[in-house]
């Protein structure tokens, strides 16, 4: 549904390309399908953020189920949808959000202001130097979920 | 002159009102140009029983004259512009310019019949005067009433709007007045007559200049319309005192100064003149209306000095400040453009904006440096320090306390801080060394078993040592300083 306001990306050097080209700004991947439910609150967060975040953020959608992308889910372990991934000048940025994986942000955000902070933080941080931030969202906005390792 | 002469006599004498004197005044009507002075000289008059020595304008030479090429003028049509003339020389423009005059004479004329006309016509119905205010209309209505008092026997219909009718009619019944006597109704008739007739010879004049407006001065006939430029030009004085006119004296040019002693100024519009009376004035919405009069002020004045030059015959020139006029206010007019949503602004690249301020000042005022502070952190040169603790040990005390300044006082309270060990140490020797409590009794001799008298350190028995051994390469000595990792 948001997906006309928002970049879909589905090939590998698509994805690289954007990586390189964004200078300066903070660089939010969604990996996930559009027709998931969860999916799609996520995407009308980030999509009415947008236009909020555009000095400083850049915002692209990435569809989980084409082949090309399958390198990128291996890489980035990607096992639920959907999954933010951010970086900012070609660094991958993590989240320290009291869960598991500091790597990316799993589920949907439940308010548009939690994920503004985010992107404000890693913004924040990244200008500095840092290579991990602390999320500024409250535990109980953060999703959980339980990291199977290796079905353990 | 001489006739000029004789007829300011002629005026004099005409203050007594006589009727012998009626014929010779009719003799004095052929003189031209007294108009004004004449009509100056009956509003002196008070009582005034006939019409022709209040109104002469209509047995004026100057009227006559000028009516009748109008006339003619009228009749044939309008021959090809002459372009090579100056405009100064065109004899029609010149009768443009007598017309222009005329009419204002004529307005003048009006206002005095229709005065005339309702000082008699008071004693028959009073409150018609304030019930009809345009002196036309008053006119009219008198004819067709005459001398009836019953109002429903006059059809005054086409002449008054219908509402006013009514009013008039209601209070035909309870009017004071009495019907005329006949001499003074035959007056009164003929005044209105004189009236109708001035007011239809305005017209035709008025007729005229607008129908030669358009070769006159075409451009600015295209912004103002005939009319307005026609009036323009009269008050002006001429097209090229016109054009010589800047763009702020054109606008207030033909504005009437109404205000009635005790009414409110407020309501009334400012600085607008003929220009009032223009197509592009009246369709503008009010809001707007005193730009907009500017803007045609300012872009009639390029037309007439357009016209001054006779640059332009046709009146394209004229057209296109219409269209020009026509846009801006339309321009005006649009809405604002719709509010975009702002977004945020990238973070921490505005600093915090710092707030200074009366509030500010006293919260700082609070942890500031205080008086005795600055006292104590100066020493005075040579002197030693004084301290808390006596012998540079504990607070100095620099300037504070001193002899010179009685401001502030040290107190010997004990101080309720924690001392240092090395500091309580010292303490303890310079009080043992200095203190006068030492028994007279102790000894420095110590007895010894083995080896007799033996001179000891009596201070090492307190366990203060010698004050040489340093702490610091001691080797009893423990770590001073355990971080924890």
């Amino acid at each position: 549904m948001s997906s006309y306001l928002l970049k879909t990306l589905t090939k590998k050097e698509e994805i690289d390309r954007i990586i390189r080209d964004t200078i300066d700004e903070v660089l939010v991947l969604r990996f996930g399908r559009c027709t998931d439910a969860v999916c799609l609150h996520h995407d009308d967060i980030l999509a009415k953020s947008a236009t909020d975040v555009s000095k400083f953020a850049k915002i692209a959608l990435v569809d989980v189920d084409s082949e090309d992308v399958q390198v990128y889910v291996k890489y980035f372990d990607i096992t639920l949808f959907p999954s933010t991934i951010f970086f900012f000048n070609a660094h991958h940025m993590k989240l320290d959000s009291g869960t598991a994986d500091h790597t990316k942000w799993v589920g949907a955000f439940h308010i548009k202001q939690d994920f503004i902070d985010v992107v404000e933080e890693i913004y924040r941080g990244a200008m500095k130097g840092k290579m991990i931030v602390q999320c500024p969202v409250p535990p109980e906005r953060i999703p959980k979920y339980q990291l199977l390792y290796k079905d353990v | 002159m001489a006739t000029l002469e004789d007829s300011f006599l002629a005026d004099l004498d005409e203050l007594s009102d006589n009727e012998a004197e009626l014929d010779e005044n009719d003799g004095d009507d052929g003189k031209e140009e007294e108009d004004i002075d004449m009509d100056m000289a009956d509003l002196e008059s008070l009582n005034y029983d006939d019409l022709d020595t209040v109104s002469k304008l209509q047995k004026s030479q100057r009227y006559i004259d000028i009516m009748q090429k109008v006339e003619e003028a009228l009749g044939k049509d309008s021959d090809g512009a002459e372009k090579g003339i100056v405009l100064e020389d065109d004899p029609e423009y010149k009768l443009i310019v007598d017309c222009n005059q005329l009419s204002v004479d004529i307005e003048n004329e009006i206002a005095i019949v229709h005065s005339f006309i309702r000082d008699k016509y008071k004693l028959k119905f009073q409150e018609l005067e304030s019930l009809v205010h345009h002196p036309i209309d008053y006119a009219r209505v008198v004819k067709k009433i005459g001398n009836e008092t019953d109002l429903t026997l006059v059809d005054l219909e086409g002449l008054l709007p219908s509402a006013i009718i009514m009013v008039v009619s209601v209070t035909a019944l309870t009017t004071k007045g009495s019907p005329l006597p006949e001499d003074v109704l035959q007056k009164v008739l003929e005044a209105c007559d004189r009236a109708l007739d001035l007011d239809s010879a305005r017209k035709k004049v008025f007729d005229f200049v607008e129908s030669k407006m358009g070769s006159i001065a075409p451009n600015l006939s295209a912004i103002v319309g005939s009319a307005v430029a026609a009036k323009l030009m009269g008050t002006a004085g001429g097209l090229s005192a016109l054009a010589k006119m800047p763009a702020c004296n054109v606008q207030v040019l033909g504005h009437k100064r109404k205000n009635l002693a005790g009414f409110s100024s407020a309501t009334s519009q400012t600085r607008v003149g003929y220009l009032e009376q223009t197509e592009i004035f009246q369709s503008t919405p009010p809001g707007l209306r005193a730009r907009a009069s500017r803007l045609v002020a300012a872009k009639s004045t390029l037309a007439a000095r357009v016209d001054a030059t006779r640059g332009d015959p046709l009146g394209k020139n004229g057209k296109a400040l219409r269209e020009e006029i026509r846009k801006k206010i339309e321009k005006w007019q649009e809405p604002p453009p719709a509010r975009q949503p702002k977004p945020l602004p990238v973070p921490d690249s505005e600093p915090k904006k710092r707030r200074g301020g009366r509030r500010l000042r006293k919260m700082k005022e609070r942890y500031a440096v205080t008086d005795m502070r600055k006292l104590a952190n100066r020493m005075a040169f040579g002197t030693p320090e004084e301290s808390s603790l006596g012998d540079g040990l504990g607070e100095g005390y620099g300037m504070l306390g001193q002899a010179g300044s009685n401001r502030l006082r040290v107190s010997s309270v004990p101080s309720k801080l924690k001392i240092n060990a090395k500091v309580a140490k010292k303490l303890k020797e310079r009080q043992y060394a200095g203190g006068a409590t030492t028994s007279g009794l102790t000894s420095s001799l110590a007895f010894t078993p083995v080896q007799g008298i033996e001179l000891c350190n009596p201070q090492q028995a307190l366990g203060l040592g010698s004050g040489t051994q340093s702490t610091y390469f001691s080797e009893s000595g423990t770590f001073s300083k355990l971080k924890k990792i």
